[in-house]
């Protein structure tokens, strides 16, 4: 008997083998159809409608779809998202992207920082917001405490109440929640770097940064091409930041798409709106994700 | 049933979320809002004391109560009593939300004295669903120490806008950072509240009666725009004004620092109980000529919602809330109107003629009427707030009103 033979798995009836394998998958494909394939189709559906949130629905053919065509107010909160996704993708990424390069090399204490960086994370979006909110805020937060005692403005600053500084108050925030996350997915990329071409490139006389240009860069395309889908996606599904921090003022200059679909459904309990609203919005984020994937694939392969 | 299983339970999800001290299951649930708090907190203890039914109170905030209400009913798991801002009561009764208690209230036998703007409000074709609960009318607050000291008459606060304004200056004058006048500048309600009494003072409105067309371009409106803005351009309040979403929307005169502020009946008790330093008048929102005045007739009013499986119960809850016990010896002790006006004249407001002219406001002020209230008035992306952002901060009134025209008749036609 050879090794091989060996090592064959048991011939088991091909009908059992099979079942085996649905059982594996069963939970999965349960969770799937429950969670997303189920309340997919159902937003599918309640966009065809007229959906109150207190009374009968009736269907509505497409005319909530078109409806929206001439919702300025949709299309301001989209190009608002859109803005807003085009700051803070960036800014995550370079942050996150200098943070992991901090944190890559096994020094003495690396542990404390990469938790300390990841940390933000684990708190909740909402619970992330209040206590920023209770930072900004002009009699008790510590921003405008701290620039006063400093002496360089002599009267609190409205960091939220203002259109120029809400915005960046908001990236400002986001920046510390996110950029923990982005920076462990680098992370995991830049540990999958073989050291042997570290190696070679140092014999070869290649600075630290020259390693990183020619090296760590290249070898993360698809580490990268995860990061800023995943960070792009998220800033397009912003809700949490702007409802409890600047509730879309001041004078509506802060409405994010999933604000406005919420605004749609819950106080202006129109479910089938905010359904139509909910499927632009995902084919949208489809269309995006499909152009990073190709635009940042490997192509080696 | 209205909506599939899955969207009910998860409503009903979102409803327990909210209500996260979630009664026990034979107790009486009872919603109201935190501006009640105060004097909803008290009258629960008091019944409970006294009572073998127990209520179960929740407290939600303001600005999320109708879109809480809503989902907690469209997942099947409403309150069995609420106290709703009167201004609500018409959307939830057109949608068939409330349960009718026309027959137990018309048996009340002082069923004649309950406020009637109340009782219009929570009527719907014919039929009733909700009496009224508190009374609230907007008045002018004015803090008589700073009027002394700007060389103004405290016993005679101003008749007309344009004394306001006058005197608004002559405050800020005072310097050492009082200002003359202050407001919620980025909340709706309050302003629906405190700002169209003037309005409505000398002659304009906001809405038809009906409530179904918008009545923005009138020179009422104009003006009392053209005065916030003027106010606000030469400095005479405070930058909270600007920002505030009535978070703060009484805490800047509680500072003494600030001559006048739209306010509310609330107030008097407030400042009485916690603020006795402040000397402070009230008087009436006026007009553009002396001896026009008007005030928005507020307040809460009770109901049953549609589902609610203790209606018997719900009901002798209500109706003790509207006895003399509690009219009196509650709400007017602690300093709110009475919503009976055969209880008007009682012990407590008779020692004290700030609640007479309150009372007053209230008994003739006006509520406006809208099944579209929230999203025009209430809603912080609504376009009321946007037309006063815009007139007062921004671009300016005209620009403002034309803009909020458009967006007024776009919600009423939905």
């Amino acid at each position: 008997m050879s090794i091989a033979a060996s090592l064959r798995l048991p011939r088991l009836p091909l009908s059992r083998r099979e079942r085996a394998g649905y059982a594996f998958v069963l939970p999965c494909v349960v969770f799937t159809t429950v969670f997303f394939l189920v309340p997919l189709a159902m937003t599918l559906w309640m966009s065809f409608n007229h959906w109150p949130l207190l009374g009968k629905p009736n269907f509505a053919g497409l005319a909530n779809y078109l409806d929206l065509l001439h919702d300025e107010s949709f299309w301001s909160a989209l190009w608002f998202t859109t803005r807003y996704t085009l700051v803070v993708t960036p800014a995550i990424f370079l942050l996150a992207f200098i943070l992991a390069l901090l944190v890559h090399r096994a020094v003495r204490f690396v542990g404390i920082f990469r938790t300390a960086y990841f940390l933000p994370v684990v708190i909740g979006m909402t619970t992330a917001s209040l206590l920023w909110w209770w930072m900004f805020n002009d009699q008790v937060g510590i921003f405008s405490a701290v620039l006063m005692d400093l002496g360089l403005i002599d009267e609190p600053v409205q960091w939220l109440g203002e259109t120029n500084s809400a915005l960046a108050s908001i990236v400002v925030m986001v920046l510390w929640k996110a950029a923990g996350f982005t920076m462990v997915i680098l992370l995991v990329g830049m540990q999958a770097i073989p050291q042997d071409l570290y190696e070679a490139a140092r014999m070869d006389g290649a600075r630290w940064l020259q390693q990183t240009r020619f090296i760590t860069i290249p070898m993360m395309r698809r580490t990268f091409a995860l990061a800023l889908t995943m960070s792009v996606i998220g800033s397009y599904l912003a809700f949490e930041q702007f409802f409890v921090l600047t509730k879309g003022g001041p004078m509506n200059s802060t409405i994010s798409v999933v604000h406005w679909i919420y605004r749609a459904s819950f106080t202006y309990f129109k479910l089938g709106y905010g359904a139509a609203m909910s499927v632009v919005l995902l084919l949208i984020l489809l269309v995006l994700s499909v152009v990073q994937m190709y635009l940042l694939r490997d192509e080696s392969e | 049933m209205k909506h599939p299983i899955w969207l009910r339970s998860t409503l009903c999800g979102l409803g327990l979320a909210f209500a996260s001290h979630a009664a026990l299951a034979d107790d009486i649930s009872f919603w109201a809002r935190a501006a009640d708090a105060g004097f909803v907190e008290p009258l629960v203890k008091a019944w409970n004391a006294g009572h073998p039914n127990k209520v179960a109170l929740t407290v939600i905030p303001n600005d999320d109560f109708v879109t809480k209400l809503g989902t907690s009913i469209a997942g099947g798991s409403p309150p069995d009593v609420v106290a709703i801002d009167l201004i609500f009561v018409p959307a939830f009764a057109e949608a068939g939300q409330l349960t009718e208690i026309g027959p137990e209230a018309k048996a009340l036998p002082y069923y004649k004295s309950l406020s009637p703007s109340h009782l219009r409000l929570a009527e719907s074709g014919g039929k009733q669903y909700a009496v009224p609960f508190s009374a609230e009318g907007s008045v002018l607050l004015y803090n008589k120490k700073l009027f002394k000291q700007a060389g103004l008459d405290p016993e005679k606060p101003p008749q007309t806008l344009a004394e306001i304004e006058a005197a608004a200056k002559k405050i800020t004058a005072l310097g050492k950072g009082v200002k003359g006048f202050s407001f919620s500048g980025a909340c709706g309600g309050c302003n629906i509240f405190t700002l169209t009494p003037y309005i409505w003072a000398a002659g304009g409105d906001v809405l038809t009666a009906d409530g179904k067309k918008e009545t923005l371009d009138n020179p009422a409106l104009r003006n009392v725009l053209g005065t916030y803005r003027r106010m606000w351009e030469g400095g005479y309040m405070p930058s909270s004004s600007k920002t505030d979403n009535g978070a703060n929307f009484i805490n800047t005169f509680l500072t003494g620092k600030v001559g006048m502020v739209g306010s509310g009946a609330f107030a008097i008790g407030l400042l009485k109980k916690d603020h006795p330093e402040i000397e402070f008048g009230l008087t009436y929102l006026p007009g553009s000529q002396v001896g026009q005045w008007s005030s928005f007739a507020g307040g809460d009013s009770i109901a049953i919602p549609a589902g609610s499986k203790r209606k018997k119960d719900a009901w002798e809850f209500i109706a003790w809330s509207l006895s003399e016990e509690v009219q009196v010896e509650q709400f007017a002790k602690n300093g709110s109107i009475p919503v009976r006006e055969d209880l008007a004249n009682n012990a407590y407001s008779k020692l004290d003629n700030r609640y007479v002219i309150a009372s007053n406001a209230m008994a003739k002020g006006k509520t406006p009427y809208s099944t579209h209230f929230n999203q025009l008035f209430n809603d912080p992306n609504g376009p009321w707030l946007a037309m006063l952002q815009e007139a007062i901060f921004g671009k300016g009134v005209d620009p403002a009103i034309k803009d909020a025209q458009q967006r007024f008749r776009k919600v009423l036609s939905q």
